[in-house]
């Protein structure tokens, strides 16, 4: 245990803690300005902006003798006895003289720039920056340069090296490197060697100001009109912790949420990048009822009802579930389902695979496994089914005439059967699907319900490290679609609004494996396998000095 | 003075003064030979530290202290890196003693790697001296097959593999986190501090990083004493008890304007007049000093009123110059502007900063960016006070910046505005007689100049 | 280097640009360090000796010499200024020290003089290929100010008649 002084304020650090001065003065509620240092990242302490005066207290005359000369404080170790003074005149002098200097040569494109209302240039400015330049040097050339997964704004640089520090350590691909020396040093590529990794994506949330750009994102949308909703990737079993950042109902980013037990601070490209399908015109849309081969749009009230019926007048009715519905879905659908027929079956859908799990040298992991929440899913469905069935015995059971009628609850991102398959499970005289797209399967079934996609409903999924998490409603869905859960709120007699929060209580004093998601789940989740709510603890990637 | 024995450069003059046969002649190796067979590493070590022998590569750092920083029982390999970099304008001392007397240099080096218990030693040489290279490539051909190199040296068990590793063409190699940065094949970029490079150096092992200069004083120490090294130069200032002191010879370069220009030993704390009036036998074609560089451009100037400067350690800094530097003196007389002068050296570090940290890689090139505004004759009396803002926070002496590059940038401006802002102020209101008094920003984009990203091209108005 | 050379070498290793001699010479650097890395400077200087310059496809190579990635390698390269990419140096390389002491004894003027005569900015080559005038800082001959490197010769005190006539006789 140590006590750290930050600006006159105490602050208590850990016995195995180890900070820097940033992050000492981060938990007395202090900023220090930063551009080169990234917790994830090795210390450069190259930018000089964090630069602070740093001294010690005598433990026991308590005496405080400040050193005569300013310290960065990224590369100062915040000990026990360690006193920091962050707004002493000699320290705002230096931050406004480093600020002043990285906008000697830094071309004013903020109107123009993506980076405007997140960017740590015009931040800094505005707060510790001087108010009138002195510099009579006028930065015209603002060359863009395209080096691969991102674009680079060459003369925004600021030399703080984090993207190439990034994937040297963190993707081990160094595509980018430094060129030149001096002032004329610049951020490049070999043309036969552009950035090009799974991980290229984070580059941009890395860079402090707007050299870096995301080509999908470029020139989009002013941050400032973005709302960020806390979210969970659905793309594979990794389970990022994400943002997604919308503005009218319609996401235009997708950023990492830190999270030290998942994702640190990324995120992969296809997880970045994926989100597209959310707004995509071929989206099932509604529900539709086929009838002699004509598909006849139908409101939720009448398929809600045609889902009871259905269910109830089968002979062995089977339900599916896929990888990515959610925790509470899951849990619904099967609570009604198996209440609703004595002799109805719960299996399990197709699990999308692509290659292998990709490890990367910094610790992240790219799952092969294309589905959020296959572990969820499935001890949803070991509670009342044991065991479900799987897949291939569903098309088996459904050929043989055993299982009459299935009620597949999909939500795959991806093609995900085969017309082989679609017209196996046809010969079951009722078919009912919900999903996102349009599928072989879709195109034979009889009620066809639109439902909603990971950024359009409230959950929680399991990743593959049994981290269970919880999903935020960013944006509404389609017009006219329902997400699962709330269907099977109704389809449970329960009333009013879907409330997912009470259904997860309700999942973890139910079924053991989810018991150590009662309460309220915290933003980094909570591992189910320890049977302890995660605690705020710092992230594995401690500060080295 | 000039009567003073030289040490350093005593086979300088002789024939072939560059080959073992005449170095063995003259009593080369003995001191190795003595050294390694009758000394522990540590006893090597105390002798060095008694001496308060100190740097001679720029920082004046004591050299005893610096190889105490070693781990005690650091399982190795321990690392000796000699520093032949020599790129501060003004200086080329160094590069004398390795054309002329490599043989010194490397007893010098094979007795200190043998203190430090390094096994592999690097010679870092400037790729800008072909002859040094030649020479001491052969010298220490020679050493090896002599068996003053390699394994079991003189069948003592000492087992040290020298290899000489060329720069190419960049002064902050000679700093010596740039060195080892240079040398594990990556761009020169200075690291921070800790860990020092005793701890963590070269190849993350333990490091000594020591200048030519100061490995061949090694040998002259162990060959006749730290008493006799004491014998000679500076002891402490008695207020001072930080002082080390400074002692033995020094190899002091002077160049410029004066009529014997060449490297000279002499004491440390001969008076700054001397070294000019009679080793360089005064200024050229009977004029007067006007101002001079006293170590080596990084140490800014002397005026001409402050000539009695001894040139010990404390001296120039006494002077308001950087420190001793590595000697290398320069002088100007009165033909030579003060402007050009500042051009010169804004020109120089702005060329060579490596770019690392924001207020060196910016103000170094901001700096150049005024002064050549003020020779393009658009200069205000308030850039003066500007470019003073500048170099008094770009250092480590501040604690601004990484190396200490940036304290060099500043000295030169900072002195020479401080002790010529009349000759300055003259300047700037001759050659801008309607705008010298401005003091607003300048707004009249018509005339910016954008730097040319040619480094080699002169800046001007395009 | 001619057709047929350049072939047989893609042949006898896949290499187009580092000959097996310059390959066998930067090899013979791995002994004295503890990784390949620290060969990188040494081997830049062996392919510039060899080529001339050190282009891209020789960076190329080089990684694969050395097992380090190519883009680390351009960065230590660029970071010298003294590695030609575009094309290989003249016959003479030519650096005309201009730092403080040679300044004051006439460096840049010299400088100048050469630019003029070469009809080269500083960091260029005749377009015959015979010369490569340079700036340089402090080459460290101070003492006979103003100094002229060409190539592994030190000129000390030159003025712009002797360089001319130097220039002249050089084979």
């Amino acid at each position: 245990m140590g006590i750290v002084i930050v600006d006159g304020k105490e602050v208590e650090i850990g016995p195995h803690e180890r900070l820097n001065g940033i992050q000492a003065a981060a938990r007395a509620g202090v900023e220090i300005p930063h551009y080169c240092w990234h917790p994830g990242l090795s210390v450069v302490a190259s930018c000089r902006m964090c630069l602070v005066e740093v001294g010690t207290r005598d433990p026991k005359t308590g005496q405080i003798v400040m050193l005569p000369k300013l310290v960065p404080a990224c590369n100062t170790p915040a000990k026990d006895g360690t006193v920091l003074a962050t707004n002493s005149e000699k320290v705002a002098r230096a931050r406004a003289m480093v600020e002043e200097d990285l906008l000697l040569r830094h071309p004013i494109d903020c109107p123009i720039c993506d980076k405007a209302g997140e960017c740590r240039l015009q931040d800094y400015h505005f707060k510790y920056g001087q108010a009138e330049r002195r510099a009579e040097i006028r930065p015209f050339t603002s060359r863009k340069r395209d080096i691969g997964d991102v674009i680079l704004f060459v003369d925004r640089c600021v030399m703080c090296t984090r993207c190439v520090r990034f994937v040297r350590e963190i993707t081990g691909t160094s595509e980018l490197m430094v060129v030149n020396r001096g002032s004329h040093e610049e951020i490049d590529v070999l043309p036969e060697l552009p950035l090009n990794n799974k991980l290229s994506g984070n580059v941009v949330d890395l860079c402090p100001v707007g050299a870096l750009a995301d080509k999908d994102f470029l020139y989009k949308q002013r941050v400032w009109y973005l709302r960020r909703k806390p979210s969970v990737c659905a793309l594979c079993a990794t389970g990022c912790s994400i943002w997604i950042e919308e503005n009218q109902d319609r996401i235009h980013r997708i950023k990492p949420r830190e999270n030290p037990f998942v994702n640190q601070w990324w995120i992969c490209n296809e997880g970045r990048y994926g989100y597209p399908f959310v707004h995509h015109p071929r989206r099932l849309r509604g529900v539709w009822q086929r009838q002699n081969e004509r598909l006849l749009q139908v409101n939720w009230p009448t398929a809600i009802g045609r889902i009871a019926d259905m269910a109830q007048n089968a002979r062995r009715p089977a339900l599916c579930l896929s990888p990515f519905l959610t925790n509470e879905e899951a849990y619904l659908a099967c609570r009604w389902f198996k209440n609703a027929h004595s002799a109805s079956i719960v299996s399990l859908g197709p699990i999308p695979y692509q290659g292998e799990d990709e490890h990367f040298p910094g610790g992240f992991v790219i799952s092969a496994e294309k589905c959020p929440n296959r572990l969820g899913v499935e001890s949803v469905a070991h509670w009342f089914e044991q065991p479900p069935l799987p897949f291939e015995e569903l098309l088996t059971q459904v050929a043989s005439g055993q299982i009459d009628t299935v009620i597949v609850l999909g939500g795959y991102i991806k093609p995900w059967i085969t017309p082989e398959q679609a017209a196996t499970l046809r010969g079951a005289s009722h078919l009912i699907v919900a999903d996102l797209f349009p599928s072989p399967l879709s195109d034979k079934a009889d009620l066809i319900l639109g439902t909603t996609a990971y950024a359009e409903h409230e959950g929680s999924y399991v990743n593959r490290r049994h981290r269970l998490q919880w999903l935020t409603r960013a944006v509404r869905p389609p017009m006219g679609n329902r997400s699962l859960g709330s269907v099977f709120w109704e389809l449970n007699g329960m009333n009013g609004l879907y409330q997912p929060k009470s259904i997860l209580a309700e999942l973890a004093s139910s079924i053991p494996y989810f018991s150590a998601a009662a309460g309220e789940v915290p933003e980094h989740g909570v591992d189910l396998r320890v049977n302890q709510l995660a605690t705020q603890e710092t992230s594995s990637k401690q500060f080295t000095a | 003075m000039e009567s003073f024995e030289p040490v350093l450069l005593a086979n300088i003059g002789k024939a072939d003064s560059h080959t073992l046969k005449v170095y063995e002649r003259n009593g080369g190796y003995q001191t190795l030979r003595r050294v390694l067979t009758q000394l522990s590493p540590q006893e090597v070590l105390e002798e060095v530290r008694i001496s308060a022998l100190r740097g001679r590569g720029g920082a004046g750092f004591p050299t005893g202290l610096k190889w105490s920083f070693l781990p005690a029982d650091h399982p190795g390999p321990i690392y000796f890196c000699v520093n032949a970099d020599e790129s501060e304008p003004g200086t080329f001392c160094n590069r004398v003693l390795m054309e002329l007397d490599p043989h010194q240099v490397l007893e010098g080096t094979i007795i200190s790697a043998y203190a430090t218990r390094a096994t592999t030693a690097y010679v870092y040489l400037r790729y800008e001296y072909p002859l040094a290279y030649q020479r001491l490539s052969h010298a220490i051909q020679e050493a090896y097959q002599a068996g003053y190199l390699g394994k079991n040296i003189l069948g003592t068990g000492f087992n040290l593999e020298m290899f000489i590793h060329r720069g190419a063409g960049a002064y902050i190699c000679g700093e010596e986190t740039g060195l080892i940065e240079s040398i594990e094949g990556k761009r020169a970029w200075p690291r921070t501090k800790p860990p020092f490079p005793a701890v963590e150096g070269l190849f993350r092992k333990p490091t000594v990083v020591n200048n030519v200069e100061t490995v061949a004083c090694v040998r002259h120490i162990m060959e006749r004493g730290a008493e006799w090294f004491r014998s000679i130069g500076v002891p402490p200032d008695p207020n001072d008890p930080r002082d080390p002191g400074s002692f033995g010879p020094k190899l002091f370069c002077v160049s410029g304007h004066v009529n014997r220009p060449g490297c000279f030993e002499a004491p440390l704390g001969i008076p700054c007049r001397q070294l000019i009036e009679e080793y360089a036998r005064g200024v050229r074609l009977g004029r007067q000093v006007k101002a001079v560089v006293p170590g080596g451009l990084s140490t800014g100037v002397l005026s001409a009123d402050e000539l009695d400067t001894p040139m010990d350690f404390s001296g120039p800094i006494k002077a308001g110059c950087l420190g001793l530097g590595t000697g290398g003196v320069i002088v100007m007389d009165e033909t030579d502007p003060m402007i050009d002068f500042l051009h010169n050296s804004c020109r120089f570090f702005a060329h060579e900063s490596c770019g690392q940290c924001t207020p060196c890689r910016e103000g170094t090139a901001w700096a150049l960016r005024i002064v050549e505004r003020i020779k393009a004759g658009r200069g205000r009396l308030v850039d003066l006070d500007l470019l003073l803002e500048i170099a008094d926070n770009i250092g480590i002496i501040p604690g601004t910046t990484i190396c200490g590059l940036a304290d060099g940038a500043a000295w030169p401006i900072k002195t020479a505005i401080r002790k010529f802002r009349g000759e300055l102020e003259d300047y700037i209101k001759h050659t801008n007689p309607h705008g010298w008094s401005a003091t607003a920003p300048i707004l009249d984009l018509a005339h910016e100049t954008n730097g040319s990203r040619s480094e080699t091209t002169s800046v001007g108005i395009k | 280097m001619s057709e047929e050379n350049r072939t047989s070498l893609v042949e006898s290793n896949g290499f187009a640009f580092l000959s097996p001699e310059v390959v066998a010479s930067i090899q013979d650097y791995f002994p004295r360090y503890p990784n390949r890395r620290a060969v990188v400077l040494p081997a830049l200087h062996v392919i510039q000796e060899s080529l001339g310059f050190v282009p891209k496809g020789a960076v190329l190579e080089l990684a694969q010499v050395l097992g380090i990635p190519a883009s680390e390698i351009e960065d230590t390269l660029s970071f010298y200024q003294f590695f030609k990419q575009d094309r290989p140096l003249g016959k003479y390389r030519i650096w005309v020290c201009r730092s403080l002491s040679c300044a004051l004894c006439g460096g840049e003027n010299l400088l100048e003089h050469l630019r003029e005569q070469l009809g080269v900015q500083p960091g260029e080559t005749t377009p015959d290929g015979r010369f490569t005038l340079e700036a340089a800082e402090c080459l460290g001959a101070c003492e006979c100010a103003p100094a002229v490197l060409i190539n592994d010769k030190l000129y000390p005190r030159m003025t712009q008649e002797k360089l001319d006539s130097l220039l002249k006789e050089l084979p």
